[in-house]
């Protein structure tokens, strides 16, 4: 009697459930929401132009652009300027026994990258990435303050960055394992980075930091059967990053790993 | 629709201009000084006077020597009892340190050193008297 009325309940239960799931979502409209379906929206459909008309000249800018996949990218930097003054005065000087480190500071970036081939054959990667730099500063001509003993220097250097580097990446495709499974590449192109974050008090004197750095990367990947991929990149700086007649270059080794958008979302 | 493209990019361009951009070089010199050299005590190390050709300096390291206090509430005291209140001014492309005070005695003092160098740890002022010029080296400990 116990065991049927149990099993009666769990039925009925069981229907319950059924028919609360089968129920279609019958929600009421508000007025405003009725009212929206039938008025003008002159800017969702500008927006809507607008996109339209974006990916109608992407794709006939970049028509020889395919393949394209976007993937996640972070990873570890360790950077290190090196810095030469020059004539560089100014009414302050740093005792270069606190300044001078000529090490590489580790620090961290994250972004995205988009790759792809181009004509089918030449396999490309533009990274768009934030990074924070923390440097290590190498100051190649010391000054002196005699009769105080000591190196010293009327600049100091900023150590801390927070940049948007954008990059455009050729990859060459090493034939050295089963490339359906395993890929390694050797990786160059140029990078823009722009500072983003102000300059220390110290340089706000005189304005001495410039706001982009180029680079030239150099690098290797390796494409785990398009799980991940692992990179190795070095970046050397072109151009100075503070303003005549100071000199000085930023070098960076990067450390990172991708995987797919796709894969994520 | 070319429009859109163009303030786009403008936009796009001043956004990337504008973000990390400070009011940067008015007054920075000054409150850099007033940074480098408050609530610290400066020893006067060496001494150097500058008459025609001739140097003649003085070292004060390892010796008991002057020394002065910079406060941040812009107020001084040195080792000899003058007390009073500083600032640091920009005048005629040089910084100066300007000092109000009284003697121990009650007198009013008041002088000008030129900064030719300040830093965290050191600084050098100096001063002209007729055709003397003196160089004075302080250091700080903290």
């Amino acid at each position: 009697m116990l065991k049927g009325k149990f099993f009666l309940s769990c039925v009925l239960l069981c229907s319950l459930i059924t028919v609360q799931a089968q129920t279609p979502n019958l929600k009421k409209l508000t007025k405003k929401q009725e009212d929206n379906l039938y008025l003008n929206k002159p800017l969702s459909e500008r927006v809507r132009k607008f996109k339209k008309e974006v990916i109608k000249s992407w794709d006939k800018v970049f028509v020889d652009f395919t393949d394209n996949d976007v993937f996640l990218t972070a990873g570890i930097n360790f950077s290190k300027q090196n810095i030469k003054a020059g004539g560089y005065n100014a009414p302050f000087n740093y005792d270069l026994s606190d300044y001078n480190k000529n090490v590489f500071k580790p620090g961290y970036y994250a972004g995205f990258t988009v790759d792809g081939k181009f004509k089918q054959n030449h396999a490309y990667s533009f990274a768009f990435c934030l990074n924070k730099i923390a440097t290590g500063t190498n100051y190649k001509d010391a000054g002196t303050l005699a009769p105080f003993i000591g190196s010293f220097s009327h600049f100091k250097a900023d150590d801390q960055f927070f940049t948007l580097s954008i990059a455009a990446h050729y990859k060459k495709l090493i034939p050295i394992t089963d490339t359906a499974k395993y890929k390694f590449y050797v990786i160059a192109g140029p990078s823009l980075d722009t500072r983003l974050s102000g300059q220390g008090a110290d340089n706000l004197v005189n304005n001495n930091y410039q706001r982009f750095m180029l680079k030239a990367d150099i690098g290797l990947a390796f494409d785990n059967k398009s799980y991940y991929t692992l990179f190795l990149h070095y970046r050397q700086g072109i151009n100075s990053i503070t303003k005549s007649p100071i000199s000085t270059n930023m070098n960076s080794l990067e450390l990172g790993m991708k995987i797919k958008a796709s894969d994520v979302f | 629709m070319k429009k859109i493209f163009q303030y786009t990019l403008i936009l796009l361009i001043a956004a990337i201009y504008l973000t990390g951009c400070s009011k940067d070089t008015a007054g920075a010199e000054t409150s850099l000084s007033y940074k480098m050299i408050s609530d610290k005590t400066w020893y006067l190390d060496y001494a150097q006077t500058f008459t025609g050709t001739s140097v003649k300096t003085k070292t004060y390291v390892g010796q008991s020597t002057y020394f002065i206090n910079f406060l941040k509430n812009l107020t001084t005291v040195d080792s000899d009892g003058i007390s009073g209140i500083y600032t640091v001014e920009k005048i005629n492309g040089q910084l100066q340190i300007q000092v109000q005070a009284k003697t121990s005695n009650g007198g009013s003092i008041e002088y000008i050193y030129t900064i030719e160098s300040m830093g965290d740890k050191h600084m050098v002022l100096t001063y002209t008297i007729s055709t003397v010029t003196t160089k004075l080296f302080y250091s700080n400990k903290n």
